[in-house]
């Protein structure tokens, strides 16, 4: 029975099924969950037995706190900030600092925490009602293990994924809720938009997550921007497009002998300007040279006249 | 592939300076008005609210429903741009 080990977290009718089925007899029917819980820790827990004078000092200070782990009586809006805090902790949730803002949300969450748990007790108590001692066991094992999972795992995954500790957190903080039948969604969404969850899966395979147990989490980096390969660097055009472009402006260059002659004819011009700019000798040379021409070469001249 | 809006892109691809909160993905016109009122005028205290949660998500989902009123979809995109935010800057 390694599994119990805050008999003080279990509700009383949990209590009173573990105490009849170690034939302890029960106390009278009006004793408070104290009783139960003492008598719980004397008989059951014996093989904790190394643990008794810590136990037993929590549970006293619990106990003497008005047993705050009952969940009836439990009023998180009542609790100092330091109370919440420490209890949120309990539950394995590292809370920041409690302010006026954030106030309202540890509350909520320790609401929610609260009633999973108690949603979880209610389910194991019926289950070792039902069944027999050897299958109480297995089906309570099963039931606490998503709890105590959560306690113990937060643990090892601290240690055994260091980067992603806050994030593994969340991760079972969830998981919790959603196999406690809390039928959230959102939770499924965005763990399967993250990536790397994958691993806490391989690694702690007991985990419990969607009761469907279908977890789809497309790959995704998680490093920062300077790591991060093309996620917000949208897919370059592609190269199709390019080779069209590139075969329109070859449609567009066909007429490349359209640019030469338009090339040359500037020439032409640009001769005849730096001969007119030029001293006047040339010009008349030019002259002279164009009027050497013999009559006959009228019609040349006046062709080539005519082509300026 | 990735499911990200446009503006979460945006958003995620520079630090967010002194941008709007609604600039914010998830964050329209109607929650950014219900946002300024309460002094959440920046995105930057918006961010800064989102820190002393640790950056947790789900937290953070639980404040921005309970002081605007924001759906799950609003406030999961804005935690998740918040902290992809932070997953590249910070």
């Amino acid at each position: 029975m390694s599994f119990v080990q805050y008999p003080a977290h279990l509700s009383k009718s949990r209590l009173k099924s573990d105490l009849v089925a170690h034939n302890v007899e029960l106390p009278p029917a009006g004793s408070k969950k104290e009783a139960y819980v003492a008598l719980h820790l004397r008989h059951v827990d014996q093989t904790n037995a190394a643990n008794f004078s810590s136990d037993d000092d929590d549970q006293e200070d619990v106990v003497a706190g008005g047993d705050p782990e009952s969940a009836e009586e439990l009023d998180p809006s009542a609790l100092t900030d330091n109370d919440l805090k420490a209890l949120l902790f309990k539950y394995g949730v590292k809370a920041g600092p409690i302010l006026a803002s954030t106030r309202a949300v540890y509350e909520n969450k320790l609401r929610k925490l609260l009633q999973s748990a108690e949603e979880g007790e209610s389910n194991e108590a019926e289950n070792a009602v039902l069944y027999s001692d050897s299958d109480e066991e297995d089906v309570s094992e099963e039931n606490e293990d998503e709890e105590k999972e959560l306690v113990g795992a937060q643990e090892k995954k601290a240690e055994a994924l260091e980067p992603n500790q806050q994030q593994s957190n969340e991760m079972e903080t969830w998981s919790a809720p959603s196999a406690c039948s809390y039928s959230k969604p959102e939770h499924w969404s965005r763990s399967s938009r993250d990536p790397g969850r994958d691993i806490l899966k391989d690694l702690l395979p007991d985990t419990k997550t969607s009761p469907t147990g279908i977890y789809a989490s497309p790959r995704r980096p998680i490093k920062g921007a300077a790591q991060r390969p093309i996620q917000y660097a949208y897919p370059d055009t592609p190269v199709s497009p390019t080779t069209l472009e590139r075969r329109e402006v070859q449609r567009r260059l066909v007429p490349v002998y359209i640019q030469v002659l338009v090339f040359f004819a500037v020439v032409c011009i640009l001769f005849l300007i730096f001969v007119n700019v030029e001293d006047t000798n040339g010009v008349v040379d030019l002259l002279e040279s164009l009027n050497q021409c013999p009559d006959g070469e009228d019609e040349t001249r006046d062709a080539a006249c005519g082509e300026l | 592939m990735s499911t990200t809006s446009q503006k979460h892109r945006n958003f995620v691809s520079e630090p967010m300076a002194d941008k709007p909160v609604t600039a914010l993905a998830g964050i329209g016109d109607r929650l950014g008005h219900s946002l300024t009122e309460q002094g959440y005028d920046k995105a930057y205290v918006v961010l800064g609210q989102f820190l002393l949660l640790r950056k947790d998500t789900e937290l953070f989902c639980y404040w921005l429903k309970d002081v605007t009123a924001a759906n799950s979809k609003q406030a999961d995109d804005c935690a998740q741009c918040l902290k992809d935010w932070c997953d590249a800057f910070l």
